[in-house]
């Protein structure tokens, strides 16, 4: 199929030995988008939670201290580097392993937080998320059989056959489980009620762009 | 550069009237005088007039940068949507940033409405962005997702309402989402004051209603382009109009659903839309 009529013109090809990325409006918004968003996580401090405690006139603060911010914040960016990688990427198998990443870092994220609730959920998340790996990696690996290609351009020209439809459903399930799409998304909200704004922001980001790059790519897999 | 101008002042003023057009459709049907058709207009412009402040509580200088992206983002979409007619799964990346700034302009002020605000976001974009995906439809049908090229093949086939008809009905509740005091704004619920926008003050908070019209310019626009085909200025005007007065109707007279129940219907009609789109194309 033509990627130029998915994602826009081809301004040009990077290759990297047997891969090959190819730069198009789509994934050259989605790469710089990525990437400033990881530059403000780098470079901002984290709010401080503030509410009203029950039965007196006090306030609730909650704020993070500096070692789990150091460590938060090194999550952070390092996921926000892997959700680049993953927009950028003109491979398949480099593709779901981005994605298997930076499903391991948001659990990291969330896990240095010391709310029971927020753990359990980031518990329930990494649950989903470790089962989602499997139908991730096995779809990558039929359709490598399929096809013996997991060059995305290569298997834009190649027809697909019922192997290639199994194995993207496989991948389709995976993403699901990984990103915390609906009927995930229960295990993943509560994760977000932690402190530390510019760290969640990067689990929300990753989740949000994964879908909407694994939409280009099934497509490209999926027609002829 | 001057299309862009022109393009991004429409869509900003097209937007705050459409808005206001609604609020005062809903207040008619809801029996009251409601608010002038031009109010959201002056809101707008009011605030970059006020004196900004920043919580101390707030995470710097995200939480800054934030509602700028948010502009930069639609700004984006105006360049890739009316502008350049570029890519549709662009435009759907830049609703799924969209939907990022909606969750950390919430969090990023530490109040505790801006946090709920950014927990229910987080719930209602893992049914937006399904709904938002119905787009494929249109690939599968039209083979491109090149906006200037799906507008050629609807002036030789007609219309895509008619073809996928399915997927123009359930792209019709994500309109009905993003519309203000709808039964899914669920991240602006009046129970957490303004949500995500409760601590901006200010430009931050002009900022973010500036995003907000554009978005909605920019969400009619697309339906009508990819549903209704090649329409002249005045059918868009018209058309806009009229999808605005509707789902105003429906606004005024549908209560705003529990979170969960919102994201179960809204991902239920992405489910109908997508697969049941796909099995009436194979028949």
């Amino acid at each position: 199929m033509d990627i130029a009529a998915l994602s826009g013109e081809i301004f040009g090809f990077i290759p990297l030995g047997d891969i090959m990325l190819y730069i198009t409006p789509f994934s050259l918004f989605m790469f710089a988008g990525a990437l400033i968003f990881t530059f403000l996580i780098a470079i901002s401090k984290t709010e401080t939670q503030v509410e009203a405690e029950f039965g007196s006139l006090e306030d609730n603060r909650i704020s993070i201290d500096l070692k789990e911010f150091k460590i938060r914040r090194f999550l952070a960016i390092i996921c926000g580097l892997a959700t680049s990688g993953a927009m950028i990427t003109g491979d398949l198998f480099n593709f779901t392993l981005f994605v298997t990443l930076i499903g391991i870092l948001n659990i990291g994220i969330v896990s240095a937080v010391k709310i029971i609730d927020v753990l359990d959920s980031a518990f329930q998340y990494g649950l989903i998320a470790m089962i989602s790996s499997m139908p991730l990696f096995s779809g990558a690996a039929l359709i490598l059989g399929a096809t013996g290609t997991l060059s995305i351009l290569n298997l834009a020209q190649i027809q697909p056959n019922p192997m290639v439809y199994f194995g993207s459903a496989l991948i389709l399930i995976g993403l699901l489980g990984e990103s915390g799409v609906a009927p995930f998304y229960a295990t993943k909200a509560e994760m977000f009620r932690t402190p530390g704004s510019p760290f969640i922001l990067i689990i929300h980001l990753s989740s949000l762009l994964i879908i909407t790059r694994a939409i280009e790519i099934l497509l490209i897999i999926n027609t002829f | 550069m001057a299309s862009i101008l022109i393009n991004l002042l429409i869509a900003a003023f097209m937007g705050t009237v459409l808005i206001g057009l609604q609020r005062k459709v809903m207040a008619r049907v809801q029996m009251r005088p409601g608010p002038p058709i031009i109010q959201y207009v002056l809101h707008t412009l009011k605030f970059y007039l006020k004196e900004t402040s920043f919580p101390k509580t707030a995470a710097m200088p995200f939480y800054i940068a934030i509602a700028s992206t948010l502009c930069a983002i639609w700004v984006t979409g105006i360049i890739m949507g009316p502008v350049t007619q570029g890519s549709l799964l662009l435009i759907f990346g830049i609703y799924a940033m969209h939907k990022i700034v909606e969750h950390n302009a919430g969090s990023s002020s530490g109040s505790p409405y801006g946090k709920l605000s950014c927990v229910r976001a987080v719930f209602s974009a893992s049914a937006e962005l399904p709904l938002f995906a119905l787009l494929i439809v249109v690939y599968l049908q039209t083979h491109t997702m090149i906006i200037s090229d799906i507008i050629t093949y609807q002036s030789i086939n007609g219309p895509l309402i008619f073809s996928i008809p399915l997927a123009g009905i359930m792209f019709f509740v994500l309109l009905i989402t993003k519309s203000h005091y709808s039964l899914f704004s669920i991240t602006k619920g009046k129970d957490i004051i303004s949500g995500y926008e409760t601590e901006h003050f200010g430009v931050m908070r002009g900022y973010l209603m500036f995003s907000e019209s554009i978005s909605w310019y920019m969400l009619l626009w697309i339906y009508l382009t990819v549903f209704f085909g090649p329409l002249s200025l005045i059918s868009y005007f018209m058309g806009m109009i009229v999808i605005s007065v509707i789902i105003a109707i429906i606004n005024a007279i549908s209560p705003i659903l529990n979170p969960n129940h919102s994201v179960m219907f809204q991902i239920t009609c992405a489910f109908i839309g997508i697969f049941g789109s796909i099995i009436l194309m194979i028949i």
